[in-house]
């Protein structure tokens, strides 16, 4: 399972909002109905395809909780793409936004691609938070915007993928520095240019010639 | 010493000969120039001498210095070799060992007082990761060395800080991008110590690309070949894997097994080289990260993930190779026999690659039998024997395949020509060698984990145990070894095969039950009178097969059938008595143990007694036989309230008011009871609490008197001092007077000496002029 980059995500949000669900959604394709509260952060990971290049996702879900703050910003310096979520059935949830970004924004480098989701979109009856509030502060703040349901899967391929697409684009255009791991981009082992060849290690894949650039 | 002494004494001065200032007088000294003086030169050679002595009286410097040295990392942080100087003392006084130098001091904890100290500030453990980001060598590598200090003495407080200072983790793990291998290593070193036991850190320690970092670094060292720093990155990975599902699942998403790969490479010429000491712990570690991964404790998608990587990056098989090369040390073979196990463990396709592994034996044998060989050889460790049976264990776990296939050779129709599974274990079950009956009868007993057919097949095992003699079942055979063995742990071995074996299962009751004497011996141990804990265990044992005899019973056998059998159980034992004797098997020790993991954990031959799956057979059972017993005692009583009198009714209802007023009143003492044991336990808290904090307060008075000690001393002086100072103005006063009397005569003299120059000039003598002169004025 080669891939052409790798890329780091975070999800981050008030507890509550469905960031592991979103999680679990996109890597299982599973709903979990009860609140499993998350303690410190929770890895996940999943393969997908951009412009027919193989691209592995790996995701770190945070505890949205105060007390995991500290923890969970040590996090934020080395991921290439973000999710903000907030829930559209509590207002509360969307009142946050200005300091979670705030804080993103101070620990994370310049170049993180942030996608605002507003979560829960199956539960319409209960909405607080309208559709275009969420499309105003994403569009005042530069971010990308999304309404998704963890529960009935909504729009959460997307929200990944499209964030995936926006970090790729980036790439091309040089604007992500692919050597600094610390953006959070890494190049598939076949790819990179100082590819050390494991001795012996009898890969699978004979399809190393070299020379093809 | 000697550039010592001289170095000290150009700090101090030549001190005056004949007296030699205290240690604390020095370090006091020392500590006023650090504090007060306005030259950096100055302060600098003051704190140089101040580390200097740290070691030898770490007490008088760790006492009265430690503020001056926290002043100078604040106030001189731009001065890269003071700084040093201030971070080297602070990681002596502060470390936790005892220095050779070091005057003697009995049981105190210095270093570790000295660490609180430190420490209560959060500040100063903030100062000292603030240093890691100076790039001179003189400052990085004393602030890296301090860390592991502290953290060794207080690993929870420095974690805490560390956690929640911004970037804090970050900060040390760019210490593994070092080009200064010593620093690179000691970073190594407070990594380790760093990740220990908090889950946390261990998964920010991921994140910030721990993985790449550590496989570059052991790439680079030359990977199992490598030195000790290859030993400690394994250990640092093995930190952030051990019980931590998040970073396992990141360590094969993140396709870091394949890395692993080259550590597996066995140098052609292994055999002239041998196996250094070093390579020996690498590899040990290597094999150890591989269990991380696979160990039957971790969820079981996540094992069975870890499992196909494994086998897909070529491991396993490197692996296999390792268990058949010769010339690999003991401990190692051990140790990758039970790797082999575990990640073989419930996967299909593992267990199917693994049964194809063929020894270079001649002639060429399955490897499984070449394994099983070991374990039921006497002259193989014991420790290699008991990994033998866990990855047989794993071989068959979940596989009704292979738990078929092994049963086959043991079935009378199997090609007799070459050696067997079926053989090996046969042999071993009735070998002299009571290890090797407890193996053997383990081992087949884990064929017929939740497999009804090899119950069944088992019975037409037929064996001819003397040349020419009628074949017996099995079963008869392991009734007659039973009865015949006096060797424990041999008896114990075929009770719980037994007992797997005849459980659900009637027809193996019937033939049990069938063999001359099984029932007048399980009567009997059932019976008997308790001693000690192993005969304990004997009685359990028994009593338990008694009760799947009843369990199981399709009253086929004539005496034996399930009512004869309860009435034997309540007239010879007792109901009561049975139910105790059946609760001796988890009450003991070996129950506990062997309860935990699948895993065989035993440090003596000895400690080989219950196993893993008897254990939740007997858990799963007990509870049954215990009914089923019940029952069968109301039966055959006819007992049944409907059947009653309504004056036997009635005293049916006052028993039962009783029974329930006593088990209120039984309950009520059980309340009291836990209320009093958890009484106990915060007693017990408090007094410990007490005891630390009182050997906290001692250890702390030393300290106090130390720095004490030396105002003590200054008190003695000033007072002798005083006293001086009062002879010595008592013997002015005395100069004083004496001088005064002096003066006086020296008057009267000068009168009465004119009185007689006068007389003698009335006389007509002529005096000289000098004379008159003086006296004139
Ligand atoms: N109806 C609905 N419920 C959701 C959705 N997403 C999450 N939930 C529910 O919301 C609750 C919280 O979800 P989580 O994903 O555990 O929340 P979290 O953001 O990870 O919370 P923390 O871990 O504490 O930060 C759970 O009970 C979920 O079942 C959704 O899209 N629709
Ligand atoms: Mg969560």
């Amino acid at each position: 399972m080669s891939y052409a980059y790798l890329f780091k995500y975070i999800i981050i949000g008030d507890t509550g909002v469905g960031k592991s669900c979103l999680l679990l959604q996109f890597t299982d394709k599973r709903f979990q109905p009860v609140h499993d509260l998350t303690i410190g952060v929770e890895f996940g990971a999943r393969m997908i395809t951009i412009d027919g290049k193989q691209i592995k996702l790996q995701i770190w879900d945070t505890a949205g909780q105060e007390a995991f703050r500290s923890i969970t910003r040590s996090y934020y310096r080395g991921a290439a793409g973000a999710l903000l979520v907030y829930d559209i059935t509590r207002r509360e949830t969307f009142s946050h936004l200005t300091t979670w970004l705030e804080d993103a924004r101070q620990h994370s480098n310049s170049n993180m691609v942030i996608m605002l989701i507003g979560n829960k979109s199956d539960l319409e009856s209960r909405r607080e938070v309208k559709k275009e509030e969420g499309e105003a502060f994403a569009r005042e703040h530069g971010l990308v915007f999304m309404e998704t349901s963890a529960k009935t899967a909504a729009n959460v391929e997307e929200a990944f993928i499209n964030t995936a697409k926006e970090i790729y684009e980036k790439i091309q255009e040089g604007v992500f520095d692919i050597n600094n791991e610390a953006n959070g981009i890494k190049i598939g082992p076949q790819h990179s240019p100082t590819n050390p060849s494991l001795p012996g290690a009898g890969g699978k894949d004979g399809s190393q010639g070299g020379g093809c650039c | 010493m000697e550039y010592f002494r001289s170095g000290l004494k150009s700090v101090l001065g030549t001190p005056q000969p004949g007296s030699q200032p205290t240690g604390a007088e020095t370090v006091e000294r020392l500590v006023n120039r650090v504090t007060s003086s306005t030259l950096l030169d100055d302060r600098r050679d003051a704190c140089r001498a101040l580390k200097a002595l740290s070691r030898k009286f770490r007490l008088e410097v760790g006492a009265q210095g430690m503020d001056a040295l926290l002043q100078i990392l604040e106030l001189d942080c731009t001065d890269c070799e003071i700084i040093g100087y201030a971070l080297d003392a602070l990681c002596n006084v502060t470390s936790r060992e005892c220095f050779e130098e070091e005057e003697d001091r009995v049981n105190v904890n210095v270093g570790e007082q000295f660490t609180e100290m430190f420490v209560k500030n959060t500040g100063n453990v903030s100062t000292v990761l603030a240093f890691l980001e100076e790039y001179d060598f003189r400052v990085r590598w004393p602030a890296v060395k301090l860390l592991t200090s502290l953290l060794g003495s207080k690993p929870k407080e420095i974690q805490d800080i560390i956690l929640v200072s911004p970037m804090g983790v970050s900060k040390l793990m760019d210490l593994l991008l070092e080009n200064r291998e010593v620093v690179r290593n000691d970073a190594l070193l407070l990594l380790i110590q760093l990740t220990k036991s908090n889950a946390n850190i261990q998964k920010i320690v991921a994140f910030e690309n721990a993985f790449d970092r550590l496989f570059d670094v052991i790439r680079e060292e030359g990977y199992t070949e490598g030195g000790i720093v290859v030993e400690d990155c394994l250990l640092l990975m093995l930190n952030l894997l051990k019980n931590n599902t998040s970073n396992i699942n990141f360590f094969k998403e993140g396709s870091y097994v394949g890395k692993l790969a080259p550590m597996f490479q066995v140098p052609e010429n292994v055999e002239e080289v041998g196996w250094s000491p070093q390579k020996v712990s690498n590899f040990h570690c290597v094999l150890q990260l591989v269990r991380c991964l696979v160990g039957p404790n971790n969820p079981v998608q996540m094992t069975s993930a870890c499992q196909k990587a494994i086998r897909n990056a070529n491991l396993l098989e490197a692996l296999c190779n390792i268990l058949m090369a010769s010339g690999v040390p003991a401990d190692i073979l051990t140790e990758t026999i039970s790797t082999v196990g575990e990640v073989i463990r419930g996967n299909l396709a593992n267990q199917e690659y693994f049964a194809n592994v063929t020894a270079p034996s001649n002639p060429p044998r399955p490897a499984i039998v070449v394994l099983l060989m070991s374990m039921v050889n006497e002259k193989q460790p014991f420790h290699l024997r008991c990994a033998v049976l866990y990855c047989f264990q794993c071989f068959l776990f979940k596989n009704e395949i292979t738990q078929l296939q092994v049963v086959q050779t043991l079935l009378p129709s199997s090609n007799a020509a070459s050696l067997t599974t079926g053989q090996l274990l046969c042999s071993g079950l009735f070998s002299t060698d009571a290890l090797s009956n407890w193996f053997s009868a383990v081992a087949i007993s884990h064929c017929l984990i939740e497999n009804p057919a090899q119950k069944e097949h088992l019975l037409h095992v037929l064996l001819a145990p003397n040349i020419g003699a009628q074949p017996v079942t099995l079963i008869h055979q392991m009734t007659t070894h039973l009865q015949q063995t006096l060797k424990f742990q041999a008896k114990i071995s075929i009770l719980m095969l037994l007992a797997m074996w005849m459980s659900h299962n009637q027809q193996a009751v019937q033939m049990f039950l069938s063999v001359p004497g099984s029932v007048a011996f399980l009567t009997a141990q059932t019976s008997a009178d308790e001693c000690d804990n192993n005969e304990e265990l004997l009685q359990g044992l028994c009593a338990f097969l008694m009760g799947i005899c009843v369990a199981f019973n399709d009253n086929t056998v004539q005496n034996y059938s399930r009512e004869n059998l309860s009435q034997l159980i309540e007239k010879r034992v007792g109901i009561e008595t049975y139910v105790s004797k059946l609760s001796l098997i988890s009450r003991n020790e070996a129950y506990a143990k062997a309860a935990k993991q699948p895993q065989i954990k035993a440090k003596v031959s000895t400690d080989l007694l219950l196993e893993f799956e008897f254990c939740k057979l007997f858990k799963a059972l007990e509870s049954v036989i215990v009914n089923a017993l019940g029952v069968q005692r109301d039966l055959s009583n006819g007992m049944s309230e409907l059947s009653l009198t309504a004056h036997e009714n009635a005293l049916l209802l006052q028993y039962k008011e009783l029974i329930r007023e006593q088990d209120r009143r039984l309950q009520d003492m059980q309340k009291e009871l836990t209320k009093s044991l958890d009484e106990k336990k915060h007693l017990l808290v408090q007094i410990d609490e007490l005891k630390s904090a009182n050997a906290q307060y001692k250890d702390e008075n030393v300290i106090y008197k130390a720095s004490f000690s030396n105002s003590n001393g200054a008190d003695e002086k000033m007072k002798q001092l005083e006293a001086e100072n009062c002879e010595k103005t008592s013997e002015l006063e005395q100069l004083r007077k004496d001088q005064e009397d002096l003066l006086e005569l020296l008057t009267d003299q000068d009168l009465k000496l004119n009185t007689f120059k006068n007389r003698l000039r009335e006389l007509g003598e002529n005096l000289e002029d000098s004379d008159n002169s003086d006296n004139d004025t």
